[in-house]
Parts: C-alpha cells; structure tokens; sequence
C-alpha cells in the first residue's frame, strides 16, 4: 500500500508538468490581450507598452513558459496580474471555500442518494421505487442555473430563512449545496439502485439469506459493501468536478470560490492565474483519485493496489 | 408561509450592490471603473469636472495658467491625510514624480508624458511645467488622487491593501471579490459625511443583486441592471429609481477598408435603415436617448447641428441601388450582399444585434451575427478583423478622446481608429484641438470636428445610455452623475422613522 501511495505520488509530477504546459499554451494560443483587457479601451499605446513590459509579457513564449516553470518549481506562481497579490495567496484564499461547499453538496448527497437507492432496489417496481426514480430523473433534470433562482425565491425572498449570496457563515451554504447536490444525488441514487439490483441477485446473498440472516445485515452488511464499488468511482469522479469549482452555482451565490476566480482569471486572460487555479485543481484530481483507489481497496478486498 | 419584511438601511449604513470587485483602489495604478468610483470616495484631485465636464478646483484654492506650459496650483490649507498628516505640495509632486517614474509602471504615464517638471514653490504651491501646450491636461488631473508622500515611501507594498488618502471616506475592510467597506472620515475638510459607513457587497448575477436589493439587503444599486426588470421595480413601494441621461455612447463601427464599406452610400443606407428609436422602447425600455456622436450633450464641446439619419428604409434602399448593390428580387429572399457584424456574448447586446439584423434585412442587406467572449472580440476589431461591430465609448470627458479614436496615427495598436479611418482635415483639427487652450476656438475646433465625422459616418451613432440608480426610499441626497460617479455618497443621509 505504501508503495502504491508513494508511485502515485511520484506519477503526480508527469501530470502536474503535462497538465501545466497544455494550458499555458493554450492559454496564450486563445485571442485576447490581458493588457488590452485590464487597461480598457481608452488606454494609451505606451501605457499598454509599459504595461506589458513590467509583466514580461513582452518576452518571447518560450522565455515566459521557462519563467513559469522556474517559479512553479520553486513554489512561486507569480502574481495576479490584475490585482498583484500572489496567485498562491489567492488560491489559498478562495480554494477552501469551493471544498467547503464540495463537502456539504457531496454529504447532502450521500445523505439522499444512499437511502433512496437502497430502498429502490429493495423494494424494486414498488410505487416507492417509481417515485424516487422519477425524482431522480428529475433532478438531473434541473440545471442549476434555474434551480438556484428559483431556491433562492423560495427560501430566501419568500421564507426568509438564508441569506441570498455571499459566505456569511453556515447558513450560507445550504442552498448552494442543495443546488449542486440535487443532480448529484439524483445521478447517484440511480448508480446505488442499479448496482444493489446486480447485487442482491448474486448468489452469496441467497445463501446469506439461507443462513438465517436479517434482511438488514443481508442487505448493509453483504450487499451494500459489494455495490460501493461502482458508487464510489463516481463519487470521486463528481467530487473530483466539483472540485474544479461549481462557476455557475458559485456565480449565483456570490459564493467566493475558486470556479469564480478562475472564469474571471480567463475572462481577463489573467495568465498566471489561470495557470494557477489549473494547477490546484490538477493536484485535487489526482488526489481524489488515489483516495477513490485507497477506498476500493478496504471495501473490497480482492482489489490489491499495487 | 411567513413573507420576510424588507429592511431599511440602518444605523446610517448602506450597502451598495456592485457587479465587480475592484481591482485596485491606488489611484496611481487603478484602471476599471469600479476602481475609479471608488478611489473618488478615499482620495481628492487637484481638479474636479463640473456638469459639463469643466475642469474646477478640488483641494486647490485656484489655479493660474500664466503662459501655454504653465499651470500653478495653490492649495487648500488644513487637508489632512486619514492619518492625521496634513496634505502640502510634496505630496502632489510625489504622486506625478511616481506616475512619470518608470520604474512604477504606472498606466497613466501616457496621460502625463507632456509633463517637463514639477517645481515646489512652497508648502501649498506646485508649479507644473509641460514640454509643449496640451489642452487635455487640467481634465487628466481630475482622476489621479493625491497619495500621501511619506507613507508610501515606507510602505510601498501593502498600500494597494489600506490605501491612506484625503477622501471623505476611509478604507476599513477590502475582501477581493466580496465586500468593500469604507468608514466616514470625520474630520473630512469639506464637511463630516452623513454616513457612518459605506458597504460595497460584489454580486456578481444581476438577478442576485435585484433580490438582494428587494429584500433590503442591498440599499443602493446603480446600472447593470436588466431592462426587463424595470416594471418590476417600479412597482415596489419600498423603492425609488433616479434616471438622468448618461455619457456612454453605443455605436456600430465600419471598417472603411471593406470592399462594400468603403463606399459611403453604403454606410448612409446602414444607418437610415436601423430604428433606433424602437430599439430604444422596445429593448431598452426608454433607458437610452438617441445619439449624434461620441460627445454627448453634457459636453462643454457638444456640437448640436450635425447631420442626423432618421429611420427611412426607402432611402436606405435607394443609396443602395445607387450605389450599384441592386437587389435583384424585390422584397424576395434574395438579398443585395451580406455582412458580418461582431458583437460580445452579452445577453442584451446579442438581442440588439438581432433586431439589427431584421431592420437591415428590410433593406435587402443579409446580416450575420458573430458572437465571441470579450477578449476574443477585443482581439479582433483591434486587429481589423471585422466588418461591422458594436461598441460603447464609456467615460468621455474631454474632446482629445477623438485624437485616439480617429486620428489616422491612431489605428492599432497605436490607438483605437479601428475602422481605419483617414481624413487629413480631421487629423489637421484635431491636432489642433489639442493644443489651443482657449476654450471657444477649442470648441470651434471640435464643433467642425464632429460636422465632418456625421458626414463621413465611420461609426453608426445608436445612443447614450441612461443611467439608473434604484435605492430604498428612505435615500435622500444621492445624485446620478453622467459618468456614473459615486461622487454624492458623502452627501447622502438616511431618513429614519
């Protein structure tokens, strides 16, 4: 196991490398000036020269891609050139508030989905299993762009009950993750459901069922552990997304993640910083994936990581 | 299902729903516009504009101008710093020393270059010297603040974080991209401000800020807001809307190098064929008047009799046939030619340009609409790429912008002549403009200026924006400036129950 860790570990580095090269030269390959863009339209030739001199902008690609690499080696990633506070601050700052709002939409759920897709396959073409399809389907439906407004109507404007934007304490998370975890619960109550059905129609259950067992052991005990596997791939997959930060539920919030500073670092063709929130993200990828593999391995035994 | 009640500023605070985060409050890097609003709030100017965009004292008693390159300022005594320093000539000069020092990278340096020396004549009296006449230059000291010299030389880094000025308001909370929090400053020289505190909160969807705003939350919203949703707050018995005409000028820009452009029939046919007095009531719900050119009329150079195109299809289709684009079908699905007409991804102007896009079909002119993320677009008609796009020039002051916009030195990168325009007696004139100091020979300059360009039409003049400020009622004294200035917050107050 600890070699597993320490090789995944080790692999991180190609990608990292890979991951940063591919968008800094796509980032410098797309149209868009971040001189043009920070000075705006009325800005004067020789101001936007200067400009773009004090931030090397001015310098062949392959120098600023060498810069780049030097810095990011070195645990600099230089700074913002909007703002000038260093990119590392910035995402520091910004990054725990999308994991924060990651956790409570992935708790929230897991809180739904497992129950519901228990009970569907349990109780499978009851009425209750229709109904909870139907929901399910449901809410991958709704895109959050129109599921958020219209919590926050109902909810905010109308009960009164939590603040409409910004991070004013835990109050403030409840509708942003109810916006992100509905479609994630929905997809993941399908995926619980048609694992557990493969499940329970295994032969060790009938056996399990033979020996004696309560239906409860039989179905948490021997059933529930087997169809995790699948589940658990697609949590990490999700939690993995959502941790490239929610922009639109994050947008509609005001909540001040790092899916927000990212669209604007790009809409501002803020380099460093888009190399930046890029760079996080890719190492949260990686990780989330090495703990998805890490789980495998203790809810399923045969699975040797090596 | 309890209905939550709206809530009223209180305890002399407001909160001000703001789009985006300012990016830099140092007056002598700052370039959005949010960061300009708000630095008026922290810092003062040697100079201020009027209504009309006159340059007027600010922290100066008066100014001399004893010779073309020469401006002396005298000022007010007793200014102090938010950190009890008093504001003398040192300070001025150190400000314009940095902007001009180039190791500071300053991006108003351009604004400044004509300046040759900065002489302190005493502790309240500055002399600028400039290399050769330049009339714009009273009006470009009305946006850099005066920094305070001694604090800056100690602390030159964390100064964008708590920036120390002379303004009405002082910095007490700067979080990127949440809130900005100022705090009166009472001993203020031209009077304690009636609030206590401003709070900035930054919200980014314009859905978000209007709830906000209805349930109280937010006290104060000013543009960047959806036309459609006018109705709606006019119905609000808990708030009031403030619109005065604004200074942000929307057009179309030819590129005058296109085969079909070049011709100038075509551009009259263009213009007399969009509506835009419909689009005006239709779209925008009335919040636009209809423009003749970049100056809007609140412009001391403003010139009114200029050549207008009132909507008129029939001699739009006549210029066309004129000029030897026929359309072959009649009113058919054949049409004369096609453009292209680029546009940025925003919901509104995609709408405008589609209802461009049915006007001119009228006309037998086949219109298609490209649409792209800012910098890409930016890219674009900066490189010439483009044959028809649309734009606004926000923040116009003084006439000297139409060097940058049309002179022929000024296609980019040099500057924004986008279309490529050329005409020697608009280069001639402005070049002029620029160094005639008295004001009616200046705005004789300017006045022929814009004849020429309404005849020339290298832009589609469409409107002048409306600025519309919505507060909760019990606002009192906040004043909608042109240029969308937070000027009035110092003199706001709010009436209690």
């Amino acid at each position: 196991m600890k070699d597993f860790i320490i090789k995944r570990m080790l692999l991180l580095f190609p990608v990292v490398f890979g991951v940063l090269t591919f968008v800094f030269l796509l980032i410098h390959l797309i149209p868009g000036d971040p001189v043009d863009l920070m000075l705006g339209e009325n800005a004067r030739a020789i101001d936007k020269e200067k400009l773009r001199e004090s931030l090397r902008l001015d310098e062949p690609l392959a120098v600023q891609y060498m810069l780049f690499i030097k810095g990011a080696i070195k645990g600099d990633l230089g700074e913002s050139l909007y703002n000038k506070k260093p990119v590392i601050h910035l995402i520091l700052k910004r990054y725990p508030e999308t994991i924060k709002l990651t956790i409570a939409a992935m708790v929230l759920a897991l809180l739904i989905s497992l129950p519901i897709g228990i009970y569907s396959a349990v109780k499978q073409y009851s009425f209750m299993d229709n109904c909870s399809m139907f929901f399910a389907l449901l809410g991958v439906s709704m895109p959050n762009f129109w599921l958020g407004p219209l919590l926050m109507i109902l909810f905010c404007v109308n009960l009164g009950w939590f603040p409409i934007s910004g991070d004013e304490g835990l109050r403030s998370i409840v509708l942003p993750a109810i916006t992100l975890g509905t479609a994630m619960s929905a997809i993941l109550s399908r995926m619980v459901r048609s694992s557990m059905l493969e499940v329970i129609n295994e032969e060790y259950i009938v056996t399990a069922r033979a020996k004696g067992l309560s239906e409860l052991r039989v179905i948490f005990r021997h059933a529930l552990k087997n169809a995790l596997v699948p589940v658990i791939t697609v949590v990490g997959l999700q939690f993995g997304a959502l941790l490239a930060g929610a922009i639109i539920t994050e947008t509609i919030f005001s909540w001040p993640g790092i899916g927000r500073l990212l669209i604007q670092a790009i809409n501002t063709r803020d380099y460093p910083l888009v190399q930046g929130c890029v760079l996080a993200i890719s190492i949260s990828y990686v990780l989330i994936n090495l703990i998805t593999d890490i789980a495998y391995s203790y809810i399923d035994p045969r699975i040797k990581l090596r | 299902m309890a209905c939550i009640k709206e809530s009223r500023p209180t305890g002399n605070t407001i909160v001000i729903g703001l789009e985006s985060s300012p990016t830099n409050l140092d007056p002598r890097y700052a370039t959005d516009a949010n960061s300009y609003r708000l630095a008026q709030l922290l810092y003062n100017t040697l100079i201020e504009l009027d209504s009309r965009f006159h340059p007027v004292p600010n922290i100066i008693k008066r100014f001399a101008n004893p010779n073309d390159t020469t401006y002396v300022f005298h000022l007010k005594e007793g200014i102090q710093f938010h950190d009890g320093k008093e504001l003398t000539s040192k300070d001025v000069k150190y400000t314009f020393d940095c902007i001009l020092n180039p190791a500071f990278k300053s991006p108003h340096f351009g604004a400044f270059e004509k300046i040759d020396s900065i002489v302190i004549l005493d502790k309240y009296t500055v002399k600028f010297i400039l290399k050769e006449p330049f009339a714009p230059f009273l009006i470009n000291l009305a946006v850099i603040g005066i920094v305070p010299k001694d604090d800056m030389q100690k602390s030159e880094d964390s100064f964008n974080i708590t920036p120390v000025g002379t303004g009405p308001f002082k910095l007490a909370e700067f979080l990127h991209d949440e809130r900005i929090v100022l705090n009166a400053n009472a001993d203020y020289f031209d009077g304690r401000p009636k609030l206590e505190r401003i709070i900035f909160k930054i919200i980014p969807d314009s859905t978000v800020r209007l709830l906000e705003l209805n349930q109280g939350n937010v006290h104060l919203l000013q543009n960047d807001i959806p036309p459609d949703l006018f109705p709606f707050l006019e119905k609000k018995d808990s708030l009031k809307i403030v619109k005065r005409p604004g200074t942000t000028y929307s057009y179309i820009g030819f590129n005058l190098k296109d085969a079909i452009l070049k011709d100038k029939r075509v551009r009259e046919a263009i213009a007399y064929a969009i509506d835009r007095k419909a689009i005006i009531r239709y779209i925008l719900k009335g919040l636009a008047t209809p423009a003749s050119g970049i100056l809007s009329p609140y412009n001391w150079a403003y010139e009114e009799n200029v050549n207008v195109f009132e909507y008129n299809k029939e001699k739009a289709r006549n210029l066309l046939d004129q000029a030897g684009l026929i359309d072959t079908d009649g009113n058919g699905p054949q049409m004369r030619f096609e453009l292209t007409f680029k546009t940025s991804t925003d919901q509104l102007r995609k709408r405008i340009a589609e209802i461009i896009q049915q006007q001119l079909k009228e006309v037998g002119i086949k219109i298609s609409i490209k649409s792209y993320e800012w910098g890409t677009f930016y890219s674009d008609i900066k490189s010439g790429n483009f044959q028809l796009y649309t734009l606004s020039w926000v923040g116009i002051t003084d006439p000297d912008v139409l060097y940058y916009i049309f002179h022929s030195s000024s296609i980019p990168p040099q500057g924004a002549n986008r279309g490529r325009y050329i005409n020697k007696r608009v280069n001639m004139l402005i070049e002029e403009g620029r160094i005639t100091l008295d004001m009616n020979r200046r705005k004789n300059i300017y006045s022929e200026i814009q004849k020429i360009l309404a005849l020339d039409i290298p832009y589609v003049s469409l409107w002048y924006s409306t600025n519309v400020a919505v507060m909760n009622k019990s606002i009192h004294g906040y004043v909608v400036y042109p240029a969308g200035d937070f000027f009035s917050l110092k003199d706001v107050w709010i009436e209690n129950d």
